[in-house]
């Protein structure tokens, strides 16, 4: 799948961010092809969440280094996050930002907004786009929370939900959007070792079923060597090596930022976090 | 799976005609039971029971419902905290003053009230169903509206770039000014007929009263305009509630970064809610200019004033249409009834604010609706669940 001849749908070169002094992202570079499962990881501090806040619009790149995000022939660069998002960005957030006043339907319903057509005044008259698009998406909404096993609570408010299940919805809610491309910011985390076979399962399940293409941030590295193709790795902003997850395993500049240079002193305290 | 919305759309959708009229429908309810209000309940309650007092209180009741909900698609819905509420309802309440005033002079050579049956709370006056001072008055009301909601425009600006405390601030200020503006920088209402003939159009528009007030304006406002505007402003609200526009105005509140990354454009809808708010709140203060007793004057639509609503919207709940109603309803009749300590109002105010921040900081409803089970669950031990996540 990766080896596809075909434009890329998400292309990333020359992306650099830097926050004064401190270079949080250098040169970030990255082809996704539709279809391809590809995971992002890095000790932290790495930058990787900072690569997906510059590519869905929460930070601009820096500007004049030739910088390039393209989505499915579209450039993305300059462009507000609504707009990325409606372009078929979506993402889902390392700390859990749902609507928690909304029920669990609300807050995916809400995330079909970018699709709706119908104007303020057409909700207001309750014309008959209104409504059928309003039904639409309701109907749209339970399908996915049914597939994330959240129907069951769709009428609870979001903060009510365990901490698994919160995380779940993001992923449900990110889906709402209809998106190309789909960036899951630590899915795994806080969930326990059943939960996270259950993850695996569903995020191959929703790659599969819903044509998207995913690139994924997880620290759990058995998850993410588990479902990945591709991996990329991130250390100081830098990529530092890319490729299959057995290549990048057997990578020495990964097993130094990870665990710390062959030659430093014996005691452990180099590393980062560990696998 | 590809998945088009307006193709699932198309096939859930109800026939046109049918929606056509259940879309409509309720407007044209509204208008019947504005009507029956005005040639039923007023002069029972006023002619055959004799409460003129209460006749008094249910319109300013109305009046404070549309402000209260008004501002609850800011406050409440956008969770964009602003304290100058009652600016909007001075603006609209001297352009629809000026126009009435001026063009009744214009149209009949006096201010005298000249409406139909529809319009005034008076009794005993012999009137037609409908004259042309009516639309007039209407034509104002809309007028006042706009004006408002171009003022709600200017201060949504900033709410873009500013938050919470910052944002609140600058309503303060622009309520302030408005006040400040039309007491200070306004000449004396106008009252002779040749003299009003004769000045052109945009003088007439700084003849409002100063600090002494705009007096002698015709009472029109009536049950039928005031229960008009509030089955209306509630419908509105309540639809956008409901309806794709009304989730992403909460979303705003609950998370603006999520809520832009979920493709809501937080810029747009933050402005719309200013404008619609500041229309009806506009639309709000025409009708208060216009009612029996009131003398307009802009002093008395500061701060406090805006204060008063804001606590209505706290209350009942920050984004609960029907706790903005009830928080209305309570806060305009308990200060008559308490008539004697009315002045420790604001101190009272002020704790049950207090008190409503530390404990329960969305208020008495929240979000919810009163027949929503949500708005009862913190009563109710909802703390129980919430316990279950971590």
């Amino acid at each position: 799948m990766t080896l596809k001849a075909s434009a890329p749908i998400l292309e990333v070169r020359n992306v650099s961010k830097t926050f004064g002094g401190l270079k949080a992202v250098t040169d970030f570079a990255l082809e996704l092809h539709k279809g391809d499962l590809q995971g992002l990881i890095g000790p932290n501090g790495a930058g990787k969440t900072t690569c997906f806040n510059l590519l869905t619009g929460v930070y601009r790149p820096d500007a004049g280094v030739g910088e390039r995000i393209v989505l499915d022939g579209q450039s993305l660069v300059g462009l507000r996050p609504s707009r990325i998002a409606a372009q078929g960005l979506s993402r889902t957030f390392q700390n859990i930002r749902l609507f928690g006043e909304l029920s669990v339907l609300d807050n995916v319903k809400l995330a079909c907004h970018v699709r709706v057509t119908y104007s303020m005044l057409g909700g207001v008259l309750r014309t008959a786009g209104c409504l059928g698009q309003e039904a639409a998406i309701t109907e749209r909404a339970m399908e996915l929370l049914r597939l994330f096993d959240l129907h069951d609570r769709a009428a609870e408010q979001g903060r009510h939900l365990p901490y698994g299940a919160q995380r779940r919805l993001e992923i449900a809610r990110a889906l709402a959007t209809s998106p190309k491309v789909l960036l899951l910011d630590e899915p795994a985390a806080g969930m326990n070792p059943q939960e996270k076979v259950e993850l695996a399962k569903l995020i191959r399940r929703v790659r599969d079923e819903f044509d998207v293409t995913i690139l994924l941030i997880e620290h759990d590295m058995g998850l993410v060597m588990d479902i990945c193709e591709r991996i990329t790795v991130l250390d100081y902003g830098r990529t530092i090596a890319s490729g299959t997850p057995a290549h990048v395993q057997a990578d020495p500049r990964v097993i130094q930022a990870y665990l710390g240079a062959v030659d430093d002193e014996p005691a452990p305290a180099a590393g980062g976090t560990h696998a | 799976m590809a998945w088009s919305l307006s193709s699932r759309a198309s096939q859930l959708g109800p026939p046109a005609a049918w929606s056509l009229v259940r879309g409509v429908l309720p407007f044209l309810a509204c208008v019947a039971v504005a009507i029956l209000a005005q040639v039923i309940l007023k002069p029972f309650l006023i002619t055959t029971l004799g409460w003129d007092f209460a006749a008094k209180m249910i319109v300013d009741v109305g009046i404070n419902i549309v402000l209260a909900v008004s501002l609850t698609l800011v406050n409440g819905f956008t969770g964009q905290f602003s304290i100058g509420h009652a600016a909007f309802m001075a603006v609209g309440g001297y352009t629809a003053a000026a126009i009435v005033y001026y063009g009744s002079y214009r149209i009949a050579g006096n201010p005298d009230l000249a409406g139909g049956v529809l319009s005034s709370m008076l009794v005993g006056r012999e009137a037609p169903w409908f004259t042309p001072h009516d639309l007039l008055f209407l034509v104002a009301m809309l007028a006042g509206g706009v004006v408002a909601a171009l003022c709600g425009y200017l201060v949504g600006l900033p709410s873009l770039r500013l938050k919470g405390d910052y944002l609140a601030i600058v309503t303060l200020g622009f309520g302030e000014i408005v006040r400040v503006l039309i007491q200070s920088q306004t000449g004396d209402v106008l009252y002779d007929p040749e003299e009003i003939a004769q000045t052109p159009a945009w003088k007439l528009a700084g003849s409002l009263g100063g600090s002494l007030g705009f007096s002698g304006l015709p009472f029109y406002t009536s049950f039928f305009w005031v229960y008009l505007l509030v089955l209306v402003t509630l419908l509105l609200a309540w639809r956008i509630k409901n309806s794709s526009y009304g989730r992403a105005l909460i979303s705003i509140r609950e998370d603006e970064i999520a809520s832009e990354a979920m493709g809501v454009d937080t810029t747009r809808f933050k402005i719309r809610a200013f404008v619609l708010s500041a229309f009806l709140a506009g639309c709000a203060g025409a009708l208060f200019a216009h009612t029996v007793g009131v003398q307009l004057n802009a002093a008395e639509l500061g701060f406090v004033k805006s204060f008063d609503i804001i606590i209505m919207v706290v209350l009942g709940g920050l984004g609960s249409i029907s706790g903005a109603v009830i928080a209305a309803i309570i806060l305009t009749i308990l200060p008559e009834a308490l008539r004697g300590v009315a002045e420790y109002r604001m101190v009272a105010y002020a704790v049950a604010l207090i008190v409503m921040m530390l404990v329960r900081p969305k208020g008495l409803l929240g979000v919810h609706e009163v027949w929503e089970r949500a708005a009862w669950d913190w009563l109710l031990g909802a703390s129980k669940r919430k316990g279950a996540g971590r």
